[in-house]
């Protein structure tokens, strides 16, 4: 056997327990991690990840989820300028727990010290009595992780966002916050090099924390005329919990109506204003009537919906529509 | 000039001086600026309002433990509150005369006699200076620094959808009032259902600003709940019936009056106008 066979021979066998190192480490860390030797797992922890990092450090790793999560309102909710207005330069006492949780475990939390423009961040949902916590049990060698069931759950948002977990429950509808608002994709928790094809794909929640997309397929319209009145209905059918929602901003949907005799001439208007703050959103698969009295003969109406959001002073157009006798 | 003029005209003039006092006047005087740094949102806890609670349990605690006989712990009591007297005169340098460190002093010696009687004795002239800033002051202090700056809130116009200054929109929602009552007087009954239609919009939009400061939804629900929910229905109801009835009208006019707007000036309308008065300086 020459040396260049004898080298080709070694780089395959080197090649060959590479791989199998490889598939080996795989099916332990993500099968069998139980059986991972805990001084073995030692030497690769990162024991600052286990005392309260900054949302760039988790980064490291979790660039995804990092980079939705930054571009969340989560991410915001202490620098905001809505929130900074809103709370006089945020010194209403009321809004800190939720601005800026200390930790998030199904029940309000107390507002923490540190890491204030964090906002959100990683640690107040995942770090909770020492410990990392997330849907999965996972041996993440850095850290490790431990499964809690409530991550999936309402209960776990509606930590802060009480009132909106309070009307979802009363629809008894079983989609829950994580299912529309964290939808969630197969993809690796990491992006690490070296880390990343250790992982195997799971359902990754979407740390963007999805917001509002309401059209027509969401708010139903029905509307009618009956003497000199015009009767209107609308119905959110798809929303569990009432639309707009909100525990303390101040979203609106704004209802306009423009109507017009048979010259094409406007002759009167109205506005209604569906807010949580005023008690008019609108509830979930439950008929909101209105009714107008009309002061002049009308041949048409149009019916505009528009939403604004609690920390914008933009309104989106919903729907517009027209109605005629 | 007889002894009796000369007596008769100084015991006039210091009458007159004298007279104010008895005539149980209410000054209420804005508390001092360096008082700022110890409420919000100068400090993050309302300080000065923990140091008189401070002083209240020490003094408290030194009564508590004779009652008790732990003696111990009525010397530590005295001596805290010796100690934190003087930090408290220290604060705000415009109030330092209120304090009386000897009287403090005098106090905790007598406490630590361990009589009751002495302690007793001796707690007047410190109660004294207590009881003279909180006649003088502690009015302003609650008004100033506890109570919320109406007139700096600012409320969406439903009509424009812009936010106006909350005391703009107290006089327009009052204006909406008015035209609704004038109107209905004068027969205009559907010039009346127009503004009744202004008029609950803006009410309503009271709902969002109560909301602003509260949490609890039970808040707004007093001033712009159920009772005035169901006076608008009647006033709609009346508005657009053929001949509207006068006494209905009035009765849930007369509701919605005392429901939403005399509640809440009771409540917030007295601290919101001192507050007003001293901001404008």
């Amino acid at each position: 056997m020459n040396l260049f066979t004898r080298l080709l021979n070694l780089l395959i066998a080197l090649g060959c327990f590479a791989i199998a190192g490889i598939a080996l480490a795989y099916f332990f860390i993500n099968e069998k991690f139980e059986w991972i030797p805990e001084p073995i797992l030692e030497l690769a922890r990162e024991k600052d990840l286990l005392e309260k990092p900054e949302a760039k450090r988790c980064a490291d790793c979790h660039k995804d989820i990092y980079d939705a999560w930054k571009k969340s309102r989560h991410s915001i909710s202490w620098t905001s300028k809505t929130y900074i207005e809103a709370s006089e330069n945020r010194t209403k006492e009321k809004c800190l727990a939720c601005h800026i949780p200390e930790s998030v475990k199904g029940e309000k939390p107390s507002p923490r010290l540190d890491r204030r423009d964090e906002g959100i961040y990683c640690v107040s949902c995942h770090f909770v009595d020492g410990k990392m916590n997330g849907p999965y049990d996972l041996v993440a060698p850095p850290h490790p992780t431990y499964r809690n069931p409530e991550y999936v759950r309402s209960g776990f948002c509606g930590s802060c966002h009480q009132k909106t977990f309070k009307e979802w429950k009363a629809t008894k509808e079983e989609d829950t916050c994580q299912d529309c608002h964290m939808p969630r994709t197969q993809a690796r928790l990491t992006q690490k090099f070296g880390l990343n094809l250790l992982h195997k794909k799971k359902g990754v929640g979407n740390h963007r924390f999805l917001h509002g997309e309401i059209s027509e397929k969401d708010i139903l319209m029905e509307a009618s005329f009956q003497d000199n009145y015009f009767n209107i209905s609308l119905l959110n059918k798809t929303v569990p919990h009432g639309v707009p929602t909100a525990d303390n901003g101040d979203p609106r949907l704004y209802l306009y109506f423009t109507f017009y005799n048979s010259e094409g001439e406007e002759v009167d208007r109205a506005k209604e204003i569906l807010a949580p703050q005023q008690d008019t959103a609108l509830p979930f698969n439950k008929k909101v009537n209105f009714r107008y009295r009309l002061f002049d003969p009308i041949n048409r109406v149009s019916v505009v919906l528009k939403y604004q959001p609690a920390w914008s002073k933009e309104k989106e157009l919903v729907w517009e529509k027209t109605v005629q006798p | 000039m007889s002894f009796a003029r000369t007596f008769l005209i100084y015991f006039t003039i210091a009458f007159m001086i004298v007279l104010p006092v008895h005539a149980k006047d209410v000054v209420l005087k804005e508390p001092p600026k360096s008082l700022d740094q110890f409420y919000p949102p100068h400090s993050k806890q309302p300080k000065w309002t923990q140091q008189m609670h401070k002083l209240s349990n020490h003094f408290g605690g030194v009564f508590i433990n004779l009652k008790e006989k732990d003696f111990e712990n009525v010397d530590k009591h005295a001596d805290k509150l010796v100690e934190e007297y003087k930090k408290t005169s220290e604060m705000v340098p415009e109030w330092e005369e209120y304090f009386d460190l000897k009287a403090a002093e005098a106090f905790a010696a007598a406490a630590k006699t361990h009589d009751m009687k002495k302690a007793g004795k001796a707690s007047g002239d410190l109660g004294k200076t207590c009881g003279k800033c909180h006649a003088e002051h502690q009015i302003s202090v609650w008004t100033k620094y506890h109570w919320p700056s109406f007139h700096k809130i600012k409320v969406t116009d439903p009509s424009s959808e812009k936010e106006v200054e909350f005391d703009k929109f107290m006089k327009q929602i009052s204006g909406s009032f008015k035209s609704m009552r004038v109107n209905f007087g004068e027969g205009q009954y559907d010039r009346a259902a127009k503004a009744l239609k202004a008029f609950k919009s803006e009410y309503m939009e009271l709902k969002s600003t109560c909301s602003k400061c509260h949490t609890n939804d039970d808040v707004k629900r007093f001033y712009v709940g159920g009772d005035a929910e169901t006076a608008f229905q009647g006033l709609a109801k009346e508005l657009n019936a053929e001949k509207p009835d006068p006494g209905n009208f009035w009765k849930n006019v007369g509701l919605v009056g005392k429901t939403g707007c005399k509640n809440c000036h009771l409540t917030h309308r007295t601290y919101s106008k001192i507050k007003e008065i001293w901001e404008e300086k």
